[in-house]
C-alpha cells in the first residue's frame, strides 16, 4: 500500500493521498491511475510536460473534477468525490493557477471569503495573522485584488487559503506569470516557509528545476500517467530527465523508464 | 420650465418603479412576472403597502421554487443561457396563461390609487408617488449594504466572481444562490406592486411591457452590476419622462430605446459592468 511504502521511505503518514485515481472531462480519462501522497512538512511536485495532467489530477484532489475510479483519502477518511466544500471544511486548501482571487473584491475581502468557515468574530485576528506570514498585503487591504500586480496577486491567493490553516496546500503552477527572481522568492520565501510550519504542500511547477530544488518528493507525470517518482536528487541524477520532462516519450511507451507506480522501489531512482 | 420640473418628478417616480424591478432581474439573470399577485390582498380590504409586503414574500417564495424546480435542473444538465431564456419566456408565459381564467383579461386599479397630491414648486407628486421614491430608495440603500457590509453579501459577489473558487473556501454556493433567488423574487414582486400602484390600472398583460423597461435598464447598466441597473432606471426613467414633456408623449420609449441602443453600440458590456459584474458591487 502507499502509505505502507511512504513510511518505508522515511516518508511521513500522508495528509492527502490519491490511490490508483482515474479522472478527466466528459468521461474521457485524462489522468489514469495515478498514485500520490503528500504528509506534513513535505512538498511533493508535480512535474511533467504540458498536458501531462497535471493540473486535471490538482482538480480532481479538491473535488471539481470527478473521480472515475480509485479513492482519495484526507488523513485516514476517504474523501472521494466529496463535494469542494466538505475538502476545505477538511483542510485541504487550494490555490488554481488562474482565477485564483476574486478579483472585484477587495484584498480584505478576499481574506474573509477564505476564512468563511471562520466564526465572523475570529476573522479580524486572522486577516491580521496571515498578513503577518504576507507583510506586503498589509498596506494594501482595501485595494481591489484586481489592481494587484502578478507577485501580489499570488500572495494573495495564498494568504486566502491560510485563512483556515489548513493541513493541506495544493498549489497549481504558483509561479506562473512571475519573473524568475519572483518565482524564486515564492518558491523559497514562503512555500518552503509553509512546509516549516508542518503544512502537507503539493506542487505543480513548469519549473521542473525550481520545483526540484524545493520538493522533498516528486513525482513526473506524462500522458497522464506517473512515469517516474522519487526524491529530487534521485531524479537530477537521472540521463534522461531533461528528455522525459520535455515530453519525450509522450507517445509510447519508455521501456527502459520504471512502471508507473513503482518509482520508489526502482533501484535507479532508490540509489540516488 | 414649470413642464420639465413636472415631468422631471414623474421620472423620479418611473426610474424607482424601473430600479427595484432592474436590480431583481440583474442580479439573478432570471424573468420572473410577479405583477398583480399582490392585488388579491388589497382586494381583501387589506392596505396596499401591508399586501406589498405579501407582494414580494410571494415573489420571493415563487421565484425560489421556480429556481429549485425549473431553472436548477436545466442548469445542472448544462442547458446555454440562450435555452435558459427560452425557458424562462415560457415559465413566464405559463404563469400568465395560468393566472387569466383567475383574474380575468381586463383592467383592475389599487384602491390606494388616489391619494393627496403635494406641490414643490412646479414639482407635483401624490404621497403614493412620494412613497414609492422612497421605498426605492430604501431598497437600494439596502441592497448597497447587503452586499458591501454583510458577510452573505460578500458570499454573492465572491459566488458572482468565481463560483469555483468560492466553493473551494468553502463557502456554500448553493444555499448563497437560493438566498439571491428569494431576495431578487422579492424585489421582484415588490416593483409589480409598486409598478402597479404608479399605472391607473393595470391587467394580465400590463407585466410584459413592464418587463422590457426593467430588463433595458438592467442591460443598460450592465448585465449583473446592481448598480448600474440603478443607474439604468435613472436613464430610463428621467428620459422617458423628460423626452414626453419636451418632445411627444408618444415617443417616451422610443427614445430611451434609442439611448439603450445607442449605449449598446458604443459600450456593449454597459454602463458600468466589466468583468465580475455582480462581484464588482461596493
Amino acid at each position: 500500500m502507499l502509505v505502507n511504502r511512504a513510511t518505508a521511505n522515511g516518508r511521513p503518514a500522508p495528509a492527502l493521498r490519491a490511490e490508483g485515481v482515474t479522472s478527466g472531462y466528459g468521461g474521457v480519462p485524462v489522468v489514469r491511475d495515478v498514485s500520490i501522497a503528500v504528509g506534513p512538512g513535505e512538498i511533493v511536485a508535480i512535474i511533467g510536460p504540458n498536458g501531462a495532467g497535471k493540473s486535471t489530477l490538482l482538480k480532481t484532489l479538491v473535488g471539481i473534477l470527478r473521480v472515475n475510479s480509485g479513492r482519495v483519502f484526507v488523513g485516514s477518511e476517504d474523501v472521494t468525490n466529496h463535494a469542494p466544500e466538505d475538502l476545505a471544511r477538511r483542510g485541504v486548501g487550494y490555490v488554481p493557477q488562474v482565477n485564483d482571487i476574486f478579483e472585484p473584491l477587495s484584498v480584505q475581502e478576499n481574506l474573509e471569503m477564505g476564512g468563511y468557515l471562520l466564526p465572523e468574530s475570529k476573522l479580524p485576528e486572522r486577516v491580521e495573522e496571515v498578513t503577518r506570514v504576507f507583510p506586503a498585503l498589509a498596506p494594501m487591504l482595501k485595494r481591489r485584488a484586481d489592481k494587484l500586480s502578478g507577485g501580489e496577486r499570488k500572495m494573495l491567493a495564498i494568504a486566502r487559503v491560510l485563512m483556515l490553516d489548513p493541513a493541506v496546500l495544493i498549489l497549481d503552477e504558483p509561479t506562473a506569470n512571475l519573473s524568475p527572481k519572483l518565482a524564486d522568492s515564492l518558491l523559497r520565501d514562503h512555500v518552503q516557509r509553509l512546509a516549516g510550519l508542518n503544512k502537507a504542500v503539493l506542487l505543480v511547477e513548469q519549473r521542473a528545476r525550481a520545483a526540484l530544488q524545493v520538493a522533498s518528493w516528486t513525482t513526473v507525470l506524462v500522458s497522464g500517467t506517473t512515469r517516474l517518482e522519487g526524491r529530487p536528487g534521485e531524479l537530477l541524477d537521472r540521463q534522461d530527465f531533461e528528455e522525459l520532462f520535455l515530453g519525450a516519450g509522450t507517445t509510447s511507451p519508455a521501456p527502459t523508464l520504471p512502471s508507473p507506480n513503482g518509482g520508489a522501489e526502482d533501484p535507479e531512482v532508490e540509489k540516488g | 420650465m414649470s413642464l420639465l420640473i413636472a415631468a422631471f418628478g414623474f421620472g423620479l417616480v418611473s426610474m424607482s418603479v424601473i430600479a427595484l424591478a432592474a436590480v431583481g432581474f440583474t442580479m439573478q439573470f432570471g424573468i420572473t412576472n410577479m405583477i398583480n399577485l399582490a392585488y388579491y390582498l388589497n382586494k381583501a380590504g387589506i392596505s396596499i403597502w401591508i399586501a406589498m409586503l405579501g407582494g414580494a414574500a410571494f415573489g420571493a417564495v415563487f421565484s425560489f421554487l421556480i429556481n429549485r424546480f425549473v431553472y436548477a435542473p436545466f442548469q445542472r444538465k448544462g442547458t446555454a443561457l440562450l435555452g435558459m431564456v427560452i425557458v424562462s419566456l415560457a415559465i413566464s408565459l405559463m404563469i400568465s396563461n395560468a393566472m387569466l381564467p383567475i383574474v380575468g383579461y381586463f383592467s383592475v386599479s389599487y384602491r390606494e390609487r388616489f391619494s393627496h397630491l403635494l406641490h414643490v414648486g412646479a414639482l407635483a407628486l401624490t404621497v403614493n408617488q412620494i412613497a414609492i421614491i422612497v421605498l426605492a430608495m430604501g431598497v437600494m440603500l439596502a441592497v448597497h449594504g447587503l452586499l458591501r457590509y454583510t458577510r452573505l453579501g460578500k458570499a454573492m459577489r465572491a459566488t458572482a466572481a468565481n463560483p469555483t473558487l468560492a466553493r473551494n473556501c468553502g463557502i456554500p454556493t448553493q444555499r448563497v444562490i437560493d438566498v439571491v433567488w428569494l431576495i431578487t423574487g422579492g424585489l421582484c414582486g415588490l416593483a409589480g406592486v409598486v409598478a402597479a400602484l404608479d399605472s391607473d390600472s393595470f391587467m394580465i398583460a400590463s407585466g410584459a411591457g413592464f418587463l422590457i423597461t426593467a430588463l433595458a435598464a438592467a442591460v443598460l447598466g450592465g448585465a449583473g452590476q446592481p448598480y448600474g441597473a440603478m443607474i439604468g432606471a435613472v436613464v430610463i426613467g428621467l428620459v422617458t419622462e423628460l423626452s414626453a414633456a419636451v418632445w411627444a408623449p408618444d415617443y417616451k420609449q422610443v427614445v430611451a430605446f434609442g439611448i439603450l441602443v445607442l449605449v449598446m453600440v458604443l459600450r456593449p458590456q454597459g454602463l458600468l459592468a466589466k468583468r465580475g459584474a455582480l462581484a464588482a458591487a461596493g
